[in-house]
């Protein structure tokens, strides 16, 4: 009984552990001014598994608050294209 | 006023509306970056001094992918009223050929084609061809371009340049994160040219105020030769 109730327990507290998230950070080229950089916050903002985007012209980097696997970095490196910018390196940081 | 004169400032009006869709300069907009299944709307104001003639450009551009765009222009005059207040429509399709980023900016070349349909049975169809450069460097944007439209039937063939040069004003160094707004400072040297006239030079300065999602800018342009008309400008432009 003592273990099937610490098992439960255990299951629980792994259900209820909140999801993960991450950070990814992209540099990105050919970013030049407020105006064309709304076209990339706009496209990440239609995506339901990015929470925060962050844009820095100073830096030429973008960085996003994403679900912990989603979207891809494939993904990513697309809408980035799509935008009209070119996607160079990418890191992910993992949040606790 | 000479009817002839009135004429020909509408008529050069026409050829600058022909093929307006702007960029980041004050009286060209085939420059502007346009991302997949992104539109963004310019409206410009342009009010000529001495004819005393009032326009508006509606312009729109939509994005078919991050190389290709379609450029839509329609003019309309406000004032004086009359017949004919409608220019002709400029459809114009832009692919960009060359695309070099960089971490301080950008090189793009991009190739222009359309048509130029007109409004009133009295005036003829011309098809519109041309390019687009665009060199981006920290502060400094330069856009260049230039558009032959070959008129069919009767229509004289026309032209017209555009090399612009803008310097970021404000803010001088970014922030760490997140968008300011920008002030610009603009300064153009354009050409417009109609089959059977010298090529109009004009001199065009302005500033602009560029939000994220909006941009408001104005200036004046003024002709270095022929009828030496000057020029108010008053434009916006929106991003969807």
């Amino acid at each position: 009984m003592k273990n099937l109730f610490l098992l439960t327990l255990f299951l629980f507290s792994f259900l209820l552990q909140p999801a993960r998230a991450r950070t990814v950070e992209v540099e990105v080229h050919g970013m030049t001014c407020a105006f064309c950089v709304d076209n990339l916050e706009r496209k990440f903002g239609k995506m339901e598994s990015i929470s925060k985007i962050d844009v820095s012209l100073k830096t030429k980097k973008i960085r996003l608050q994403t679900a912990e696997d989603q979207p891809g970095l494939e993904i990513i490196k697309q809408t980035i294209l799509d935008a009209g910018f070119k996607p160079m390196e990418i890191t992910i940081l993992l949040d606790e | 006023m000479n009817k002839t004169y009135l004429v020909f400032v509408l008529g050069s009006f026409c050829i600058g509306f022909m093929s307006t869709t702007q960029g980041m300069g004050l009286r060209s907009f085939v420059a502007l970056p346009v991302e997949k299944q992104g539109a963004v709307i310019r409206l410009a104001f342009e009010h000529t001094k001495d004819a005393d003639t009032d326009s508006l450009t509606t312009s729109a551009a939509y994005g078919l992918s991050s190389k290709q765009t379609l450029l839509f222009g329609f003019p309309y005059r406000l004032s004086p009223a009359g017949d004919n207040r409608q220019g002709d429509l400029s459809f114009l399709y832009r692919h960009i050929i060359i695309q070099d980023d960089s971490s301080s900016g950008t090189n793009r070349l991009g190739l222009l084609g359309g048509v130029i349909i007109p409004t009133d049975n009295d005036r003829d169809l011309a098809i519109q061809a041309g390019f687009v450069f665009t060199h981006f460097k920290n502060r400094h944007e330069i856009d260049i371009d230039a558009l032959y439209q070959a008129g069919l039937d009767d229509r004289p063939d026309s032209g017209r340049y555009d090399l612009s040069w803008q310097y970021r004003l404000s803010p001088v160094e970014y922030p760490e994160w997140g968008i300011a707004q920008e002030w610009y400072s603009i300064l153009e040297l354009n050409g417009r040219w109609r089959k059977g006239r010298s090529v109009t030079h004009q001199l065009t300065t302005g500033l602009q105020w560029v939000h994220q999602t909006w941009v408001l800018e104005a200036g004046i342009a003024k002709d270095l030769n022929n009828e030496k008309e000057l020029r108010y400008l008053l434009n916006s432009r929106f991003h969807f």
